[in-house]
């Protein structure tokens, strides 16, 4: 080895060195529960957190149309508001990437169109692609899971095909969700009431 | 029966003084007319429905709340605390895996079959803390390896990653080369055909991993960068009485991470666009020295470098990638090997082209046919070491696949394709193959 790769590998580690202790031990998160409910819904006065639950039929119902998943984390839903307007549905899921979660957030209006998805955390280097503004871009104005086919409505992420993949199946599951809580036939349509009510209130996503 | 508890008796006190107040309705109507007073009575009667509607839900809902109380916790029930509380339970290892089976008989000469367990693999993963993680994988080549047999058992990847902030990651380890569309995404459901793609394997020599450190970012507007120092291959250890290095010049040279040489180190840099969704676009430069100080080798130097594509326009998967590799200063070692069959090549490429058209099938199938166009050669051009001594450079080795993957389930691929040699027709053959990946 000549003289030259000794310096530059000398410079590699101190960079190594004084870069890596100095990171936090807490990981990076790209926006907060209250800045993804703001950005889906820039209008609202108030999230009101709304608990899921789904009986059997339901639950059949959204395996159905949601198709195969990956593993999912916790699901938290708000319900959006002005006034006593609701204005939409924010969904926050995590489900899994290639090995660990994807925290990201999916907000349906009243009239039942998707908003652009947000990441709120990645937490690998694989697959880190997702973050791209123009991908996410691709859920806005989507009005069925009928138009949220992987590969053909979605487009797939060259290198970062799990993590596309997930989340769009993810994003199926949530509208499926969310069709069985506000869409279904006679029930009304921004009543949270239509939904059966838990009674324990839900936790905002956390990371272990 | 009314009960005691207070939402009940919150809904007893509503529907007396529903009673009630209609009562006293009722009274001062006294004069009212007959009409008036059956008007009033459907009021009433109105009003009693709608509590009694509350009441019933109310024990519908206090029913359910019990039967859930009593269940188990199951995170798939979708209910939110059930959620929460799979999110504390959390486990920080992730067991992950892929396998390919396989079976290929020539079609000139069925005596040439073969079937076997090509690769069996097994991964962890696990998170020490909220920016340190481990990625692992240990794999079985060929089913049994033992000093009997061609089995291999081979530790994959082993490399902690450290997020640095939430676009850069480091990588320490022996990790994967970003060489090619294929070498990090191997898995068998993530490619065409049974086998991999000869480019991708007899130029890019994957699954190509190197033990060293790494610098990885992404943008949001769908860039990746990598850059690296790792190990590098081992020019002494070619072999010029095998055929190894005309079947793959780095994959014969190769060190992975077994007591590897590392006097000279390799370094790479990758860029990957991703930006405009159904668009992929990267390219990659590996390089060093491999002459890794040993007798007899000197100032040898590897670069390659390789540009792909890939794009998704509806149901269409187009891809193609070129790949160069060139080793310098050859001809002083080539010189010391004449009389043997292999010598080292100077130049060696592959390019292949290839599309393929995923249909939808019932029941979450997909059915993808697809034909690939490949062109390799593993020595386009020796360094001259004087006229009669030079080996001749290699007619390239065009092949041709054609067959489809039949995905079943998410993570399982049933393969079969025809695999058209114009060198050697010879080998033209028939491959049927079973991937999966967790």
């Amino acid at each position: 080895m000549n003289t030259t790769d000794h310096g530059f590998l000398t410079q590699a580690a101190l960079v190594a060195v004084a870069v890596l202790p100095a990171a936090p031990a807490a990981a990076t998160t790209y926006l907060s529960t209250d800045a993804a409910q703001r950005s889906l819904f820039p209008q609202a006065q108030s999230f009101e957190e709304t608990p899921i639950a789904l009986d059997d039929a339901q639950r059949q119902a959204v395996a159905r149309i949601a198709g195969p998943q990956a593993g999912h984390g916790a699901l938290h839903l708000w319900t959006a508001r002005n006034d006593r307007n609701v204005l939409g549905y924010v969904f926050i899921d995590e489900v899994i990437g290639r090995q660990d979660f994807i925290t990201y957030a999916v907000g349906i209006d009243t009239n039942g169109k998707l908003r652009p998805v947000e990441i709120l955390e990645y937490r690998e280097s694989h697959g880190g692609e997702i973050r791209n503004k123009r991908w996410l871009a691709q859920f806005d104005g989507r009005a069925s899971p009928k138009e949220l086919r992987f590969g053909t409505d979605i487009k797939n992420i060259a290198g970062a095909t799990l993590s596309s993949e997930h989340v769009t199946a993810g994003v199926r599951r949530i509208f499926a969700i969310w069709q069985s809580l506000f869409a279904t036939p006679g029930a009304p349509r921004t009543e949270v009431r239509g939904a059966m009510i838990e009674a324990a209130p839900a936790k905002a996503p956390t990371r272990t | 029966m009314i009960s005691f508890s207070p939402r009940r008796a919150r809904i007893a006190r509503c529907l007396a003084i529903a009673a009630l107040t209609s009562l006293g309705a009722s009274t001062q109507a006294a004069a009212a007319t007959q009409e008036e007073i059956e008007s009033r009575l459907q009021a009433l009667a109105a009003q009693v429905q709608v509590l009694r509607d509350e009441l019933a839900a109310l024990k519908a809902q206090n029913a359910a709340t019990a039967a859930r109380a009593a269940a188990p916790v199951n995170a798939a029930s979708m209910t939110a605390p059930a959620a929460a509380v799979a999110a504390e339970e959390r486990k920080s290892v992730d067991w992950f895996g892929y396998g390919e089976l396989n079976y290929q008989r020539p079609t000139d000469d069925s005596s040439g079959s073969t079937a076997d367990v090509g690769r069996f693999v097994l991964g962890a993963s696990y998170r020490f803390d909220d920016r340190t993680r481990l990625v692992s994988e240990l794999e079985i080549e060929h089913a049994i390896a033992s000093s009997e047999d061609a089995g291999e058992i081979e530790v994959e990847q082993a490399w902690l990653e450290r997020e640095i902030n939430g676009s850069t990651f480091a990588k320490l380890g022996l990790f994967l080369i970003p060489s090619g569309m294929l070498n990090e995404s191997h898995e068998p459901t993530r490619y065409y055909g049974v086998f991999r793609n000869f480019v991708e394997t007899a130029i890019i020599p994957s699954t190509w991993r190197e033990l060293g450190v790494a610098l990885q970012g992404t943008t949001t507007s769908g860039v990746r960068w990598d850059v690296g120092l790792t190990t590098g291959n081992d020019l002494s250890k070619w072999d010029a009485g095998s055929t190894e290095g005309i079947e793959s010049p780095l994959g014969s040279i190769h060190q992975e991470g077994q007591l590897a040489r590392a006097g000279d180190l390799s370094g790479f840099v990758a860029a990957n666009y991703t930006g405009i969704p159904g668009l992929g676009l990267g390219a990659s430069l590996v390089g060093g020295d491999i002459s890794q100080g040993q007798p007899g080798f000197d100032n040898n130097k590897l670069a390659l470098w390789e540009a792909h594509a890939r794009w998704t326009p509806g149901a269409w998967d187009l891809s193609a990638l070129y790949a160069h590799g060139h080793i310098s200063n050859t001809a002083s070692v080539n010189l010391r090997l004449v009389g043997n069959p292999v010598l080292i090549p100077e130049n060696f490429y592959g390019w292949y082209a290839q599309a393929a058209y995923v249909a939808e099938l019932p029941n979450a199938w997909t059915l993808a046919p697809f034909a690939r166009f490949e062109r390799v050669n593993t020595a386009s051009s020796y360094a001259f070491i004087g006229a009669g001594l030079t080996p001749s450079a290699l007619d390239a080795q065009d092949v041709t696949t054609v067959g489809f993957n039949l995905n079943i389930a998410p993570g399982v691929v049933v393969k079969l394709d025809y695999q058209s040699f114009n060198r050697n027709s010879g080998s033209d053959r028939i491959d049927v193959g079973l991937g999966y990946a967790f």
